[in-house]
């Protein structure tokens, strides 16, 4: 029987981490191809091995071939990963549903809710495509790090055996990504879409210069309103305790490469929100995502201060040292109150 | 069914489910010493005695016999047990009879239905109310149902509230002029022996939910599977028992789901011209219920004392039947049955042509969700993660195709006003006792009324359930007067009275089952604590 098409896998989008996935691909020997919306960056890569939009400063493997092409390219992919931004993705999702099929595995790696409607983005792949073997692929992947070859780890997330084998396969023959697998879907989308939120905090911790115990304290009690808000949404808590959880939390408020955090720390430093995105070429996914999660908690009912604070800073101009302050007079009770009692 | 198919699905049907359990033989020693004890307990407790000795011996002597066997030969008595069960599930099935209950036996439905009122309840009813075609109105995609059921074999999947459901369903596919769907009826049904004769010769099966031996489940599981692969029309409750509460179920049995996409798959593999399994879910409505009673008082009970087989309640009993359905006929009150889009075996929509659509309307391929490198294949997890899906979008049709009849609407109303005079009072105290005031007024009971009448609206405009035509161009006066004449009649006890201008809640369980058809909308509702 013919299998589907010449490629083992299409990677859709070519920002930063899209392109990290490409170089880890490249060193596993499979057939694959990069889906940029730009016809000058899919130039750059093909010619000259370089993205010097969101890979400013690596070459990039010979064997990286990119198309603009997104029809044929999905018709020829039994797997497609999906590495667009939230703003993007019903979209791209939209394009990638009029060629996709049935039998196709679709894996999206994008942390973050759409702000409208606070939905997941596997629930966008399944209004918007007809595959329902969809994942989700996450963990304390920082695109730069990947780049420079560093090991590292992550997990897919899938209801569906198949795509999670799928996944690693992928990944088999690379010796600088260990991918673990896992059937909770709502809290791997949860935990990696929430943390942009506590990074921005982390940051804005960092540039008003306090130390390591501040933002110990924000990170720890950042995870526990995580896994509130994954809890309310469905997840298994333990899933909190694992790469997408715990593990992106201290990968991405710890280093000074996370997007979200910068904005936090040049917020803490008196620039404006509008300043910041505005010098950026990449997306602080941690922006949009504090607007969808505040939205979701005053709907639900849901008590999370850091959110609150970290919303208000950045769309009610609240002052970072005042929120912070504001912070540590809350009334203080069982720490595990909220999880434990559920 | 067809004289030449009955033979072949029993040979079929003891092969399939032999191999599942012979895989290795500790699975088929587990399955034969399983189904054994399985069996001695239930026979325990079997009324009729003469066929309780019967298969006491016939067990005993397997038993004996299988705790010395090899493997080979306890294969052989698993095959033996096997052979019993299915010749019990399919064996009563006459062909002959069947052909001939095709033609006679719906239109003699019909007069059963209006028999089982006496003739001098009959004679209350205001004329032209006296046939059961002006009774039942049938809803929805009715021609995409009769396209797909041309097309392929359909399963129709309803909401399931009163044992009537499969008698009023078996009637209503006649009125559509499709034929007999094969439908397994629960022993409880074969109770009464009028409606038991016409069972067994609409196509349907006896399930004897008192075994419970996961090899006769699985027999139960591959006969219906078989049928569907074989082209005949299948039909059941997903929801496995009829609901509870009174609310539309949410949660669906996944096992005999599962064999639509499993017999669509045999019939991909095996490349017959017509493969295609189409899965149509269907709403029953009902002002009032028949067994609300005896259902409510069930879910109250205490965690673990529900019964999941109930012989005893309002059905097994002619005369309550024929009450029911004259109230119902006096009362002006119609049966209303919503067909659903039609779906495949994944959930996604299905049109008139036959075609499956994504949520965005784009015609899909269906074969491609089982193809593996080109070829149709089983894969045991992913396909249950695929009945999920099939599950979900039935539940979503049940909800949207649910129509909201005035005694939900009413008994909503009032229970949530008494639930509002009892704050912090014990779920079970407030039913039991009804809190401080016993009645409400006329005008408070208008004003909620009004008030979820509006949110009913803008979800109906949401498309996300129907309302009974009888809410609609109507004053509150009338729709209140409705459901009042509804829920004070028929019930031993009525649920509501009225006393000049106050309403008294005198039944809160009754009000509480009818209430239940409103959960899962998002309104708050009163749940039992778990």
């Amino acid at each position: 029987m013919k299998k589907r098409g010449d490629l083992d896998v299409l990677i859709v989008g070519g920002g930063s981490f899209g392109t990290a996935l490409a170089t880890l691909l490249s060193e596993t020997g499979r057939a694959f191809e990069l889906w940029v919306r730009r016809k000058e960056t899919a130039e750059e890569i093909n010619k000259r091995h370089t993205n010097s939009r969101y890979a400013k400063g690596h070459k990039l493997a010979a064997s990286i071939r990119a198309t603009t092409n997104l029809d044929e390219a999905v018709k020829r992919a039994p797997a497609i990963l999906m590495a667009v931004p939230s703003r993007s993705f019903r979209e791209v999702a939209r394009a990638v549903g009029d060629s996709i099929q049935g039998d196709q595995v679709l894996v999206h790696t994008t942390k973050g809710f759409e702000i409208e409607t606070f939905k997941r983005m596997s629930t966008i792949l399944r209004e918007e495509t007809c595959t329902l073997k969809i994942g989700v692929f996450a963990g304390p992947n920082l695109a730069g790090e990947i780049m420079a070859g560093h090991p590292a780890g992550a997990t897919v997330a899938s209801h569906y055996d198949e795509v999670i084998r799928t996944v690693q396969g992928l990944f088999a023959g690379s010796g600088r990504i260990r991918v673990y697998g896992g059937h909770d879907v709502v809290g791997t989308e949860a935990a990696s879409a929430f943390k942009n939120i506590i990074a921005l905090a982390a940051g804005m911790s960092d540039g008003m210069g306090f130390g390591d115990n501040t933002k110990s304290l924000l990170i720890t009690r950042g995870l526990s309103e995580m896994a509130r808000v994954g809890v309310a949404l469905g997840a298994d808590v333990f899933t909190f305790s694992g790469l997408t959880g715990v593990g992106d939390l201290m990968c991405t408020c710890a280093s000074s490469l996370s997007r979200n955090h910068q904005v936090g720390e040049r917020l803490a430093t008196g620039e404006t929100l509008e300043d910041i995105l505005e010098s950026m070429t990449q997306v602080a996914e941690g922006v949009p995502t504090t607007k969808a999660v505040q939205r979701y908690a005053e709907s639900a009912g849901l008590d999370l201060p850091i959110v609150g604070a970290v919303y208000r800073i950045l769309f009610e101009q609240a002052d970072v040292a005042k929120s912070i302050e504001q912070l540590m007079h809350l009334p203080v009770g069982d720490e595990l109150a909220a999880l434990r009692y559920r | 069914m067809r004289e030449q198919d009955k033979e072949r699905v029993l040979v079929e049907v003891v092969h399939r489910v032999f191999n599942h359990y012979t895989r290795d033989p500790h699975t088929t020693e587990q399955a034969l010493f399983d189904t054994l004890y399985e069996e001695r307990i239930r026979l325990e407790t079997e009324k009729d005695r003469s066929r309780a000795k019967k298969q006491k011996a016939f067990y005993r002597k397997i038993y004996r016999e299988a705790l010395q066997a090899s493997p080979t030969r306890q294969a052989e008595l698993l095959k033996q047990v096997i052979q019993a069960f299915a010749d019990e599930v399919a064996g009563h099935f006459d062909p002959r009879v069947f052909a001939l209950a095709t033609r006679v036996a719906p239109p003699a439905l019909s007069a059963l239905l209006n028999a089982l009122s006496p003739l001098r309840l009959l004679a209350a009813i205001p004329t032209g109310m006296a046939t059961l075609d002006d009774q039942i109105v049938i809803d929805g995609e009715t021609e995409a149902f009769k396209a797909v059921a041309r097309m392929g074999t359909t399963v129709l999947v309803s909401t399931h509230l009163s044992n009537l459901d499969s008698i009023i369903l078996g009637y209503s596919l006649f009125r559509l002029g499709l034929p007999p769907y094969t439908y397994g009826a629960g022993l409880n049904l074969f109770a009464n022996k009028m409606i038991g004769f016409f069972m067994h010769n609409l196509g349907a099966y006896k399930v004897d939910r008192r075994k419970k031996a996961e090899v006769y489940k699985h027999v139960l599981k591959t006969y219906a599977g078989y049928t569907m692969e074989l082209g005949y029309h299948n039909m059941f409750f997903p929801g496995g028992t009829r609901s509870r509460s009174g609310a539309v179920e949410n949660k669906l049995k996944m096992g005999l789901l599962g064999m639509a996409l499993d017999a669509y798959i045999h019939n991909l593999c095996n490349k017959k011209p017509r493969p295609d399994v189409f899965v149509v879910p269907c709403t029953l409505n009902y002002q009032l219920v028949l067994e609300a009673e005896t259902l409510i008082d069930d879910y109250l009970k205490a965690v673990g004392k529900s019964r999941y087989i109930i012989e005893d309640d309002e059905f097994s009993k002619p005369r309550r039947v024929a009450e029911f359905l004259a109230r119902l006929f006096s009362l002006d009150s119609r049966i209303h049955l919503v067909v659903s889009n039609p779906l495949d075996v994944f959930g996604n929509r299905v049109d008139e042509q036959g075609n499956s659509r994504d949520h965005r309307g784009r015609i899909v391929d269906r074969t491609s969700y089982v193809r593996r490198n080109g070829a149709p294949t089983f894969d045991a997890q992913r396909d249950q993660e695929y009945t999920r899906e099939l599950a979900r979008s039935i539940t979503e049709a049940f909800h949207r195709d649910t129509v909201i009849k005035p005694t939900n609407l009413l008994a909503y109303a009032v229970l949530d006003w008494v639930w509002e005079k009892c704050p912090g009072m014990d779920f079970y105290r407030v039913l039991r006792t009804g809190g401080p005031e016993e009645s409400l007024p006329l005008t408070e009971a208008y004003n909620r009324v009004d008030r979820t009448l509006a949110t009913l609206r803008d979800l109906e405009k949401a498309c996300r359930l129907r309302l009974d035509e009888s809410l609609k161009g109507r004053d509150t006066g009338a729709i209140v007067g409705d459901a009042l004449a509804h829920l004070k009649s028929y019930h031993r006890r009525p649920a509501l009275t009225r006393r000049g201008d106050r309403l008294f809640h005198v039944d809160r369980n009754l009000l509480l089952y009818y209430h239940n058809r409103l959960t899962g909308y998002g309104l708050p509702t009163w749940e039992k604590p778990q």
